[in-house]
C-alpha cells in the first residue's frame, strides 16, 4: 500500500468533514441537550442495579440514568456517523479504486474518519455526562462508552453500504434506543437483560459502562472481552463490505 | 391523463426510497420491534421522569413515536435529496405543484405504512380501547413530523447534518411531550403535543374534547402546507 496516498485519502476525508460545520455542531449540541435534559429531568428514585459478578448496588434513577445516557448517545451517533460517511464515500472511492488505487488504500482513509468522529462524539458525551454524574471508575466507563460507539459506527458503515439512506438513518436511530436504551437498561423491570438480549451488540459496552459507574472495582471482564469481539468483527465485517462495495464492477 | 402521470410519480417517488430490498423489510419491522419493546417500559420511564403518564397511555406513545420519526426523515430526504431532479422535471413540463403534490403523497403513502404496522404492534401488544381515536392521532404524528422533515430539507441540504436536526427536534420533542416529565416548561410548545394527548387518551380508553382534536387537525395541516411548501420551493426554477 502507498502511505503517501492513504494520507492523501484520509486528509481529503477529514477536509469533507470540515465543509460541514453544522455536523459539528449538532455533534455538541445533541449530547448536552440529550444527556443532561435526561439527568436533569429524572427524579432521584431509589433503585438497586445489578453488576457484572454478581453485585448488587444501591443506587438512584437519576444516577442509573447519568450512567447509560451516554451510552446511548454516543451509539446513534456514532451509527448515524457511519451511515453518512460510508454513504458519501462509496460513489468517490469507486471512482479512486478505477483511478487505481488499492481498495482498501480507500477504505481505511474512511475508516479513520468515521472513528475519528466516534471519539469526539465520545469526548463531548463523556464531558457532558461529567456536569452531572460522576462514575466511581472512570477507565471501564470511558471503555464501555467507546465499545459502543465503535460497535455502532462500523453497524452504521454497513448499513449504509447495504441499505438506502432512509432505511439506514431508520435502523441507526431505533436499533441503539432499543438495544441500549430499553433492553440493555437497567432502570425497567426487574433491571437485568433478557438471555436474548445479551445477544445484541449493546450487552457488553453496556455492562462495562455499568460496572465502571458504580463500583470502584473491576469486575466486568467478561464484558470487555465480549465488547473487544464485537469491535473486532463489525470492523471485520466493514471491510469486508466496503471492499466489495468500492471493488470495480465487472 | 395528467392523473395518471401524477400518480406514475407519486409512486415512482415512493419506489425511489424503496429500491434497495431491505428498505421495505426494516419499514415494516423497526416500527413493530419499537413499539413491542417499549410497550412494557415507557410508563416505568415516565414514572422515572416524574411524568404521570402511564400504563396503555404511555405505552401507545411510542406506536407515535415509531410513526413520526420515519416520516421526519423522509420528509427530510423527500426534499434534500431530490432537488435537481424535481427541478428538472418541474421544468420538463411537470410542474412545480404538481412535483410537490407527488412528493406529498410518496411521504404520506410510506408515512402511512409506518403508522399502520405501529398501530398494528400496539393493538397487538396491549390492545387499543379507543381504536379510531388512536390510529388518528398516530397518522397525526406522522403527518406532523413530515412537515417539519420538509422544512429542515429545504433548510439543510447535507444529509447527515438534516438527519441529526430532524433527531433532535425529535428528542426535543418526545422527552418533552405531555405526561412525559414532571417540569412542565417547553411541553406547550411541541409539536405533537395534541396528537399525544390524543393518543394517550385513547391509550386509556377515552375519548378526546374537540378542542384537542381541532389542535390536532391544525397541526398536521399547517405541516403539511409547509411541506408543500418546502417541496414546491425545491421543485420550482431558479432561473425565472
Amino acid at each position: 500500500m502507498n502511505a503517501s496516498r492513504q494520507a492523501l485519502a484520509t486528509q481529503l476525508g477529514f477536509r469533507e468533514q470540515f465543509r460541514r460545520p453544522l455536523v459539528l455542531v449538532l455533534l455538541v449540541v445533541i449530547p448536552l441537550f440529550f444527556i443532561s435534559r435526561s439527568i436533569a429531568i429524572t427524579l432521584p428514585t431509589p433503585r438497586t442495579v445489578g453488576l457484572p459478578g454478581g453485585v448488587t448496588v444501591a443506587t438512584t434513577m437519576k444516577d442509573i440514568h447519568g450512567a447509560i445516557m451516554a451510552t446511548i448517545t454516543v451509539a446513534f451517533l456514532a451509527g448515524l456517523l457511519g451511515v453518512f460517511v460510508m454513504q458519501s464515500a462509496l460513489q468517490a472511492d469507486r471512482r479512486l479504486v478505477i483511478a487505481g488505487f488499492r481498495p482498501l488504500e480507500a477504505i481505511i482513509p474512511r475508516l479513520v474518519v468515521v472513528v475519528v468522529a466516534t471519539l469526539i462524539v465520545v469526548g463531548v458525551s463523556l464531558a457532558v455526562t461529567a456536569a452531572d454524574f460522576t462514575p466511581k471508575s472512570w477507565a471501564p466507563f470511558v471503555v464501555g462508552t467507546l465499545a459502543a460507539g465503535l460497535i455502532y459506527a462500523g453497524l452504521g458503515a454497513i448499513s449504509g453500504a447495504l441499505l438506502g439512506r432512509l432505511g439506514a438513518t431508520y435502523l441507526m436511530f431505533f436499533l441503539p434506543m432499543i438495544d441500549i436504551g430499553i433492553l440493555q437498561n437497567p432502570m425497567f423491570g426487574d433491571g437485568r437483560a433478557d438471555d436474548w438480549a445479551t445477544l445484541l451488540p449493546g450487552y457488553g459496552p453496556t455492562r462495562l459502562t455499568l460496572d465502571g459507574a458504580f463500583s470502584t472495582m473491576f469486575h466486568a471482564g467478561g464484558d470487555l472481552v465480549l465488547s473487544a469481539a464485537w469491535v473486532l468483527a463489525v470492523a471485520a465485517a466493514v471491510g469486508l463490505i466496503l471492499r466489495r462495495s468500492v471493488a470495480p464492477r465487472r | 391523463m395528467r392523473r395518471a402521470v401524477s400518480s406514475l410519480a407519486t409512486f415512482s417517488f415512493a419506489r425511489e426510497h424503496l429500491r434497495t430490498p431491505l428498505t421495505l423489510v426494516l419499514l415494516i419491522c423497526l416500527p413493530a420491534l419499537f413499539v413491542i419493546a417499549s410497550a412494557a417500559v415507557l410508563g416505568e420511564f415516565a414514572q422515572a421522569l416524574g411524568g404521570t403518564v402511564a400504563g396503555n397511555s404511555a405505552s401507545a406513545l411510542g406506536a407515535g413515536w415509531a410513526a413520526a420519526f420515519l416520516a421526519g426523515v423522509l420528509g427530510y430526504f423527500e426534499v434534500a435529496s431530490s432537488r435537481g431532479a424535481d427541478r428538472r422535471l418541474s421544468l420538463a413540463g411537470f410542474g412545480a405543484g404538481r412535483v410537490a403534490l407527488a412528493r406529498i403523497g410518496a411521504a404520506i403513502g410510506l408515512a402511512l405504512l409506518a403508522s399502520a404496522v405501529a398501530y398494528l404492534a400496539l393493538a397487538l401488544r396491549v390492545g387499543i380501547e379507543h381504536p379510531f381515536h388512536a390510529a388518528a392521532a398516530i397518522v397525526a404524528f406522522a403527518l406532523t413530523y413530515i412537515g417539519i422533515g420538509a422544512l429542515i430539507g429545504s433548510l439543510i441540504s447535507d444529509a447527515l447534518a438534516g438527519s441529526l436536526a430532524v433527531a433532535l427536534i425529535f428528542l426535543l420533542d418526545t422527552f418533552s411531550g405531555p405526561g412525559m416529565t414532571s417540569s412542565g416548561g417547553i411541553s406547550v410548545l411541541m409539536p405533537t403535543r395534541k396528537a399525544a394527548d390524543l393518543l394517550t387518551a385513547a391509550g386509556a380508553g377515552q375519548g378526546s374534547p374537540s378542542g384537542d382534536w381541532i389542535g390536532v387537525a391544525v397541526v398536521a395541516a399547517t405541516s403539511l402546507v409547509l411541506a408543500f411548501g418546502a417541496f414546491w420551493l425545491s421543485a420550482r426554477s431558479r432561473t425565472r
